[in-house]
């Protein structure tokens, strides 16, 4: 079974896919480096993960067709290093202060609230997310946050194909 | 008994990272501004160091995801003077067309999504979305169009991967880039038209005699390419850099401010590229600049709103000269030797120019690198903004004194997260 219904035609050209995950961070930012790490696991797991990098804009015309995305990053939220988070956002808001790794320009809770302004956003949003610890430049990540990528990136995995199969009916 | 005002600003929004700014009003007079810049780790410089001497662009392209052609071009330029390679024309040309995608990308996102709400009295894009579908529909559509031409000649939108020192990996077929003709005549359309809506803005009153700094090349508007000049008389090779500016450490930001030798700061990004280079944009281009009532100089830093729109529709108009022009060349790169050598690159970023120094050795190792983005360069000038702008505006309530300083900041459209990586803003007035 696949975890998608159509896990590896391209964005563009073809059935447009209902489902994706939207991983953020930088690489070379300590615990920041687990939206691209888990990424790069997703991939590898045949889960279709949108580019998102510094500029969440880009994502409106990404998740155009899309109806759920699984949001991926590390969160500041005074847990315990390592702690896994998951919020069904629905169709609320995210919160404004879920990432304070790295504020961008426009990020992506304004991203999707921008899409929603302009009928251009995926109905339902999930994020999930691991406490980090350390931010710097140049940081390594911490123990405990590569300890959970497994349970995170089954996570992400389990909540791509629930998407898949809530959307599909 | 002393009347002190204080206002705190924990985050400034819509600037590409995080800032730090306070302003601080003892009994009615202008006390102190200081518009804080973290230490930028020098940690891009430290990875580069032993490294081969074709990886810098990939590299590089990651200090900012605004940006990556700036830093990509920068550093190419830098190893292919190291490495005595000249590009040929069609090859300069692709270099220059990717370039002018990350243009229309940047100015657009900043001119209708970061900058516009300041002058509309939104708090941000989504509401001005809200009000103004049709405007904000028409930016993401160029925006998109900015990064298709990084797509196609880059491979993808973010980080390209077909760009290497001595030209790409592939180069993309004529019909490829016929493509996209007409969402660039389109585009060079809607750019006059947001050269129109930003001119028709209130701009607040004020000017400056700038000492303007950017790239020039005869026949073109720098873009990736040239001589830096500036309005003090300065002309040198990008290799003279280091002689005529410095960086001197600011104790209470952390942050390393540049400084023009015999002048002190300076201004880079699209009012220094405009003043100095006006007779190099296209007629299309001037003839939106005269329409917005810009003359050849513009020294109101708010107006550079104006000016980024200007350079937009020149993106558009120029990136159909290139593909008009285009001839697909028959080897992708040029073949570059090592040899140990300095090399040195400077393009004109999105905010400026963006200046590149390695050494490597006789194997192509890199032994060190130097990289100086634009907004450390703005950085003393949009310090010495807020002050002629605060001192002016003494009289604003606190809510729009600080509204007014993140506009100011906004100016400049400033990527801290090349700068600085982390900034942390911060109005107080006391």
């Amino acid at each position: 079974m696949h975890l998608l219904r159509d896990p590896f035609s391209p964005l563009r050209g073809g059935a447009p896919l209902k489902t994706a995950a939207v991983c953020l961070g930088s690489p070379f930012r300590g615990d920041d480096a687990v939206g691209p790490v888990v990424a790069e696991r997703l991939r590898r797991a045949g889960a279709v993960v949108l580019d998102c990098a510094d500029e969440p804009t880009r994502l409106l015309d990404l998740w155009d067709g899309l109806d759920a995305v699984v949001v991926v990053d590390a969160i500041r939220g005074g847990a315990t290093p390592g702690a896994l988070y998951r919020m069904d956002v629905g169709d609320g808001p995210l919160p404004r202060d879920l990432r304070l790794a790295s504020t961008h320009a426009m990020g992506i809770a304004d991203a999707l609230e921008l899409g929603r302004a302009l009928g251009r956003a995926p109905r339902r949003v999930v994020v999930l997310g691991v406490e980090g610890a350390t931010f710097g430049i140049g940081d390594e990540m911490t123990p405990a946050v590569t300890a959970a990528l497994d349970e995170l990136v089954a996570s992400v995995l389990r909540d791509l194909e629930e998407a898949t199969c809530t959307s599909a009916r | 008994m002393s009347e002190t005002r204080e206002i705190r600003t924990d985050y400034l929004a819509r600037v590409e990272g995080e800032g730090a700014m306070l302003v601080r009003v003892r009994d009615g007079a202008l006390e102190e501004v200081q518009f804080k810049i973290f230490e930028p780790p020098r940690f891009f410089e430290a990875l580069l160091r032993g490294r081969r001497f074709t990886e810098a662009p990939d590299i590089t392209a990651r200090i900012c995801g605004i940006c990556p052609i700036a830093y990509m071009a920068s550093s190419a330029a830098a190893m292919e003077q190291v490495c005595g390679v000249e590009l040929p024309p069609q090859l300069q040309a692709l270099r220059r067309l990717i370039y002018c995608g990350e243009w229309i990308e940047s100015h657009v996102l900043h001119v209708a999504m970061l900058h516009a709400p300041d002058f509309l009295g939104y708090d941000g894009a989504i509401e001005l979305a809200r009000d103004r579908r049709d405007l904000v529909e028409v930016a993401l559509r160029l925006k998109k169009l900015g990064n298709e031409l990084m797509r196609v000649i880059g491979g993808r939108e973010v980080h390209p991967v077909n760009f290497r020192v001595g030209g790409f990996y592939r180069v993309p077929t004529v019909s490829e880039l016929r493509a996209l003709v007409p969402e660039l005549e389109w585009a060079r359309e809607a750019g006059r038209e947001l050269v129109r809506w930003t001119a028709g803005f209130d701009f607040p009153d004020y000017e400056r005699d700038y000492a303007f700094v950017s790239l020039r090349h005869p026949g073109e508007y720098p873009i990736e390419r040239g001589r830096i000049v500036s309005s003090t008389g300065l002309d040198i090779s990008v290799d003279e850099y280091e002689e005529h500016f410095t960086e001197s450490h600011v104790e209470r930001s952390n942050a390393l401010h540049s400084s023009l030798a015999g002048v002190g700061s300076y201004l880079v990004g699209p009012l220094a590229r405009y003043a100095l280079n006006h007779d190099e944009l296209s007629d299309v281009a001037k003839e939106a600049a005269a329409e917005a009532g810009l003359g050849p100089v513009v020294r109101n830093p708010f107006r550079s709103i104006v000016v980024r729109a200007v350079e937009t529709v020149y993106a558009a108009d120029e990136a159909l000269r290139i593909i008009a022009a285009y001839e697909r060349p028959d080897e992708p790169a040029m073949e570059c030797v090592p040899r140990a050598a300095s090399g040195h690159g400077c393009t004109e970023a999105p905010r400026g120019i963006c200046w590149h120094r390695y050494r490597i050795d006789d194997e192509g190792t890199i032994l060190d690198a130097k990289i100086v983005p634009p907004t450390s360069q703005n950085q003393k000038t949009i310090e010495e903004d807020l002050v002629g702008v605060v001192s002016g505006s003494l009289d604003l309530a606190d809510e729009e004194l600080a509204h007014r300083c993140e506009q100011t900041i906004r100016n400049y459209d400033p990527c801290i997260s090349c700068a600085t990586h982390f900034l942390r803003f911060e109005v107080e007035r006391l």
